[in-house]
């Protein structure tokens, strides 16, 4: 059956084995000494037949008797035949470069691992990790691994190249001739199979079956295999059956992907949703839509909301006036160009504008303006309110022909009347002077205020407002008498009657609106020093008065920091008075005063300033009094509903207090005579942060004309109508709309807000305010 | 500033503050996206006036001053709302015109953060880079392992046993006398949690509960989920998927009627039971859901009224001491299931842990003990105790399993491992080093959230806002406006992809000693470190 080799290498020597180094080296001489059919009596060396470079391109057989070692064939030549007759050991045709390796029985582990060329033909199974490694140089034919029989485990891992061919010929299991998990890494190259598996690595290979291209190439190698194992009679049971043969194909890097698993989505809709119902995991507890939403979302979606807060806030000034003139409307009207409806305004909120706002009122609006906080000044409304020495009377309603009588025509007196008369009511003056204006006309020292401002104003209500001249103290009788024969009654008849402390030599001391009076009149003479006992704005003004008649000193002592404050304060302080505190009188005497300190302050005068008490003589008993002052609820009735008190008779204060006391009487006089009941709860004040002072000239050091305070007024909670809001929007969401003549909004598309709060934030007037969504749930 | 310009004690400036806004006037467009979405409304339009002096060269003419005003991005400096630095402005910015950066040195809100003498709450984390786990390395790496293993390519399944392990001859003895065998669980040694539906919002829960029925049904990896305190909603309840969660059951016991209820209708038992006796975050405190993330899921979930503070006691209220708790409660919950399911305490790391672990060694119902060591995040808990309470998780896992090892039950009672497990990233290095120091499986929250869903938390005091309900990517979020931002099958697909990268590492990690089939728990020959102390303490190789 066999040629006869041209020579024999025995493998063992005297009965021991020959090393491999040895056997290697027998065999490299023969092919060197131009051997060329060379039989090996093998006793376990390893490495037989390969390297057999040396016969150039003369063809080498080398066949192998006995018992080969590992890796018969590794590293060899295309011009290589290795025949072995019986099984081999590990590794058969390692790292194979082209060898054709014919093994007439069973090979163990790593047949053909790491080949890339040539041809092992196994006529038998193999063992694990069989075709392992296999790699095709394009340059060079693939290589080839052919078995009889089926393979160990771990088949064809990390297979790069070549084609394996399982036949499963009376295979032990013929349901798997692969072996456990072949294929792990496999990239490239294929495998024939006939039989069936046991599953591989279906991330790395895919199965198929021969196209008539491969079935062909089968079917004439497995001849030429067959009849190299010397089986040739195996063909027709091998070749009949096509549809026994499969192919494993290393996947392409495009095929693996997507391969296997489902994604999340059908997973969701065909798992996880099918199992626990509609909605999923909560689907049973909300109907709250979960589903995925922009980043930047509008609508409800919104987490921020603008809502256009106009005049929803009071401006600090007309918050804080206590008259409750709309300071900000009126340089509003100025802004439109409409100056005299600004200057008319204001006598519908009081009957002496300029005197006081001009003039004589520590101007509350002024102090609470929002420009101050940011150190700019304030708007200045004293320029509004001399202005308003030419303001026309307002149109009054018609007559009701309902009577009024008000006690005492100083400013309280005069503003309910005013009040009463505009709004088509007759009030009656009762007054105790010659002329009208209280306190204003009688002790504000002429400095204060010039004499043809008050006149015109008192005279522009003369005018108007029926009055009676008692002159004298109105006794409780005539009291009774007003009280049967008008409607109602208006109590304003002012703190007129000076507090003097009870100290040693108090008698001495002159009260100080009594020192007022006499000096508006020059009626009196001070001496060189001046004491005032008490130091609130009262002293203030005595303490102006005496330096302008000639006093050289004048101290104002008080038992605590004194309450004075605005121009009062400030004139004394320019007048060169002195203030003491705190101190305690002790006594007074002919030339001086004491203090319980035992100090001793010159006095040629003492005028006593610690305030004034009504003189409530003229009050029936039934219209409770506390403390000296008439007790009144908020809207100034007092115990009997038929009479009101207002100003100083109900507690001391402003002027402008007075005047807004008499609004406020006015107004629930009317409530009361006309049968409604209405509840005028004032807004709050605006939060002065929400105001933006930035869009204004730092620089401006006071404003002198009125132009420029309306366009300096940041109009605190009122639109201004600048469209700044339409303009910087970044979703184009806002936009203004008319809403009749003259009235608009801003309105806000909910579908294009975002809620980045940017008109909120620039809004001049602090009108937009941002603020939470609804809570979805 | 007050506007009146007076200063108070907690006046800042932004330079104060732990993060400032970086806005470039040049590149905005004023589109509004940053204020929008800001968290905190840190961030504003800001209206600012500006001056040009208008000088002619040579003073030609009187100089002037030109005024004008822009507009702008403004950052808040009261403390209410002061920026996170979470960095939502720079997300949605489409011109890169904002960002926030940290403060180049110590911050001084944290002085000023306890307003109204409320001491400073926080979700997240410690804020703490440092991360013993980072540091030990795996130095016995075999050249060749028989079989050969190949983690990217081989597939080889690892898995744990959660449950009371009986020894051979017990179990044989139990099994011959027809005795009762205790349950285990074999699952993957990744377990997810615990986090509670409440401090996490509902696409978070139900993305992370989605993708772990999906790992399990698609993938076959058995990972678990473990619910925190919290109930469980009704429906996973009676579904299949149950025998994927473990149940907690914490000192507030919130939401267990539900539970209780649905144990007839049960198809599946869970996996185990949890009780809750601590956590590493806060350590001795209770959980602290907030009343601003009790919606009305949340309270009917928990049957609590909505709108309500939910804050746990922090221990068990009719428990006198750890032992009687222990024993107490691990009978009943055993008892709820016919003994058919595993029950195990979780305890905050701590210096007595080995008290409980010897005191679980001779109850005969616990099944494994869980500790949650002080790198642990939550959904929220006091400053104090995050930053300052608590044990390392290293060395109380070391501690415990050669403890387990001195009386011979190391493979009978499992440690399982949380706390700060891939804080930096190292998720499957950290889990590999817990389970050679001794765990049988780890814990994983914080690292889950970044990864799945993109937690903005970072150990720099980043965000950590899980706690008032702001989060601005709908994690820790009842609020729909903020929770529908976020996909939970984005959630569930970045979960398959964190479990099967973490399967490989973790492979990576292992097979290289060899080990395809079981872990090497307590493999501390496998483990160096660079830091003598920690070698000598944990019992590793120092290696320099």
């Amino acid at each position: 059956m066999f040629q006869k080799p041209s020579i024999i290498i025995a493998g063992s020597k005297n009965g021991f084995r020959v090393d491999s180094l040895l056997l290697e080296e027998r065999i490299q001489n023969a092919v060197n000494d131009g051997h060329r059919h060379i039989e090996i009596i093998a006793q376990g060396q390893h490495g037989i037949g390969g390297r057999l470079w040396k016969s150039g391109q003369e063809p080498v057989l080398v066949r192998v008797l006995g018992t080969s070692g590992q890796r018969v064939g590794s590293m060899g030549f295309p011009n290589t035949t290795i025949d072995v007759v019986g099984a081999v050991s590990d590794d058969v045709g390692w790292l194979n470069a082209g060898a054709k390796i014919i093994v007439r029985g069973q090979a163990a582990n790593g047949a053909g691992n790491a080949m890339a060329q040539g041809k092992i033909y196994i006529a038998g199974d193999i063992g694990a990790r069989g075709m392992t490694m296999t790699k095709h140089n394009p340059r060079f034919d693939p290589p080839q691994l052919w078995v009889l029989g089926r393979t160990g485990d771990s088949f064809a891992e990390f297979m790069a190249g070549g084609v394996a061919v399982v036949c499963g010929f009376r295979s032990s299991a013929t349901d798997n001739v692969l072996g456990h998990r072949p294929c792990v890494g496999m990239v490239g190259g294929k495998i024939f199979f006939r039989g069936g598996h046991g599953g591989y690595s279906d991330k790395d290979a895919r199965l198929t079956i021969p196209d008539d291209d491969e079935w062909r190439w089968l079917t004439s190698q497995m001849k030429i295999f067959l009849e190299e194992i010397g089986k040739a009679e195996l063909l027709p049971e091998l070749t009949t059956d096509r549809a026994a043969w499969q192919i494993l194909v290393a996947r392409r890097l495009y095929e693996q992907k997507g391969a296997g698993r489902r994604s999340i989505s059908i997973f969701r809709g065909e798992v996880w949703d099918r199992e626990l119902g509609p909605g999923g995991l909560i689907g049973d507890l909300t109907d709250q839509d979960r589903s995925p939403i922009e980043l930047v979302a509008s609508g409800d979606l919104r987490r921020f909301v603008p809502i256009w807060e106009n005049e929803k806030y009071l401006p600090p000034c007309q918050a804080h006036c206590p008259t409750g003139i709309p300071v900000l409307r009126r340089w509003e009207l100025i802004r439109k160009g409409q100056l005299q409806e600004a200057v008319d305004l204001a006598l519908r909120y009081t009957p002496l504008p300029a005197a006081i706002c001009g003039y004589l009122c520590p101007n509350l609006c002024m102090q609470s303006c929002t420009r101050e906080q940011a150190g700019l000044p304030a708007v200045d409304v004293t320029l509004l309110g001399r202005a308003s020495i030419n303001a026309a009377s307002p149109v009054f309603a018609p007559a009701t022909g309902r009577r009024i009588a008000v006690i005492g025509g100083g400013a309280a007196g005069l503003s309910v009347a005013w009040q009463l008369l505009m709004k088509g009511h007759e009030a009656v003056i009762h007054e105790m002077r010659q002329e009208l204006g209280g306190k204003i006309s009688e002790t504000i020292p002429r400095s204060r205020i010039p004499d043809e401002v008050l006149s015109h104003e008192l005279g522009r209500l003369e005018d108007h407002i029926p009055h009676k001249h008692l002159e004298h103290p109105l006794t409780e009788a005539e009291f009774r008498m007003i009280h049967e024969k008008f409607d109602l009654v208006v109590i304003a008849s002012g703190a007129r009657k000076p507090r003097l402390i009870p100290i040693p030599g108090h008698e001495r001391a002159v009260a100080a609106l009594d020192f007022l009076r006499d000096s508006r009149l020059d009626q009196v003479k001070v001496g060189q020093n001046v004491v005032i006992i008490g130091a609130g704005n009262v002293g203030c003004d005595a303490a102006v008065e005496a330096v302008r008649l000639g006093a050289k000193t004048v101290t104002l002592i008080d038992i605590q920091e004194p309450a004075s404050f605005g121009v009062e304060r400030r004139s004394a302080e320019a007048a060169g008075a002195r203030f003491l505190w705190p101190r305690f009188t002790k006594a007074i005497t002919d030339e001086s005063l004491e203090l319980t300190t035992g100090e001793v302050l010159p006095a040629d005068t003492v005028i006593m300033a610690v305030g004034d008490q009504p003189d409530l003589s003229f009050l029936p008993n039934d219209i409770r009094i506390e403390k000296g002052f008439i007790v009144v609820n908020e809207k100034f009735q007092t115990s009997d509903h038929r009479v009101f008190a207002i100003g100083d008779v109900v507690r001391l204060g402003l002027l402008t207090e007075a005047i807004g006391a008499g609004r406020v009487a006015a107004r629930a006089i009317d409530d009361l005579l006309r049968g409604r009941e209405e509840t005028c709860d004032q807004l709050a004040p605006v939060n002065p942060e929400r105001v933006k002072l930035e869009y204004y000239d730092p620089r401006l050091p006071a404003f002198t004309d009125t132009g420029s305070c309306a366009a300096g007024c940041a109009s605190c909670g009122s639109c201004r109508d600048c469209g700044l809001c339409e303009t910087l929007c970044p979703q184009n969401a806002i936009s203004r709309q008319a809403k009749g003549s003259e009235a608009y909004e801003y309105v806000v598309d909910a579908n294009r807000c975002i809620g980045c709060g940017f008109c909120a934030d620039a809004c001049p007037c602090g009108i937009w305010l941002l603020t939470e969504n609804e809570p979805l749930e | 500033m007050e506007p009146d310009g007076q200063l108070k004690p907690s006046t800042l400036s932004t330079k104060d503050l732990p993060w400032q806004i970086l806005w470039s006037k040049e590149k905005c467009n004023l589109c509004g996206h940053c204020t929008a979405v800001c968290p905190m409304r840190a961030i504003g339009l800001g209206v600012h006036r500006k001056r040009v002096l208008q000088v002619q060269l040579g003073l030609a003419e009187k100089p002037g001053n030109l005024f004008g005003v822009y507009h702008g991005i403004r950052q808040e400096t009261d403390p209410a709302n002061a920026c996170v630095g979470c960095g939502m402005c720079t997300l949605v910015c489409p011109n890169g015109a904002i960002a926030p950066i940290h403060n180049d040195e110590p911050d001084k809100l944290k002085f000023h953060l306890n307003q109204g003498g409320a001491p400073r709450q926080r979700g997240g984390r410690r804020n703490i880079s440092g991360s013993l786990l980072d540091q030990i390395k795996f130095i016995r790496i075999s050249m060749l392992t028989d079989p050969a293993l190949d983690a990217g390519r081989h597939e080889f399944e690892l898995r744990t046993l959660l449950g009371r392990i009986l020894p051979p001859e017990e179990a044989l003895r139990v099994s011959r006398e027809g005795g009762w065998i205790p349950p285990v669980r074999e699952i993957y040694p990744l377990i997810i949690g615990s986090m509670s539906f409440g401090a996490l919002s509902p696409t978070m829960w139900e993305g992370l509960q989605m993708g772990v029925a999906y790992i399990n049904e698609e993938l076959k990896i058995p990972i678990r989920f473990a619910t925190g305190e919290g109930g469980c909603p009704p429906r996973l309840l009676r579904s299949r998927f149950l025998k994927y969660i473990i149940l907690q059951i914490a000192s507030g016991y919130f939401g267990w009627d539900e539970i209780i209820h649905a144990l007839p209708e049960m198809k599946e038992d869970p996996c185990a039971i949890e009780i809750k006796y601590g956590q590493g975050a806060k350590p001795g405190d209770g959980g602290l859901l907030m009343w601003y993330k009790v919606n009305k899921l949340i309270a009917s979930i928990r049957g609590v009224p909505p709108g309500v503070n939910l804050p746990s006691p922090p221990t068990h209220q009719t428990k006198y001491s750890i032992e009687e708790a222990v024993a107490k409660m691990i009978q009943s919950m055993s008892m709820a299931w016919g003994f058919r399911v595993p029950v195990y305490p979780k305890i905050s790391a701590t210096s007595t842990a080995l008290a409980v672990l010897n005191n679980l060694t001779r109850n005969p119902y616990a099944a494994a003990l869980a500790m949650d060591g002080e790198d642990g995040g939550t959904g929220a808990a006091y400053n104090v105790s995050l930053d300052h309470m608590g044990h390392p998780i290293a060395s109380i896992v070391r501690d415990a399993y050669l403890n387990l090892v001195k009386i011979g039950r190391q493979n009978e009672i499992p440690i399982f491992a949380g706390g700060g497990v891939g804080k930096n990233g190292n998720l499957a290095a950290n889990a590999a080093a817990l389970i050679m120091l001794g765990a049988s499986g780890v814990q994983v929250g914080k690292y889950i959230m970044q990864a799945t869903a993109g937690c903005l938390g970072s150990e720099t005091n980043r965000c950590n806002i899980c706690n008032i309900g702001q989060c601005p990517k709908g994690i820790a979020s009842q609020d729909p406006r903020l929770y529908r931002r976020l996909d939970p099958e984005r959630v569930a697909e970045r979960l398959v992809d964190v479990v099967l990268c973490f399967d490989t590492e973790l492979k990576k990690i292992v097979a290289p000693l060899g080990r395809s089939t079981s872990l090497p728990i307590g493999m501390s020959d496998a483990l160096g470190i660079a830091d003598h102390n920690a070698a000598t303490r944990l019992g590793i190789r120092y290696v320099i």
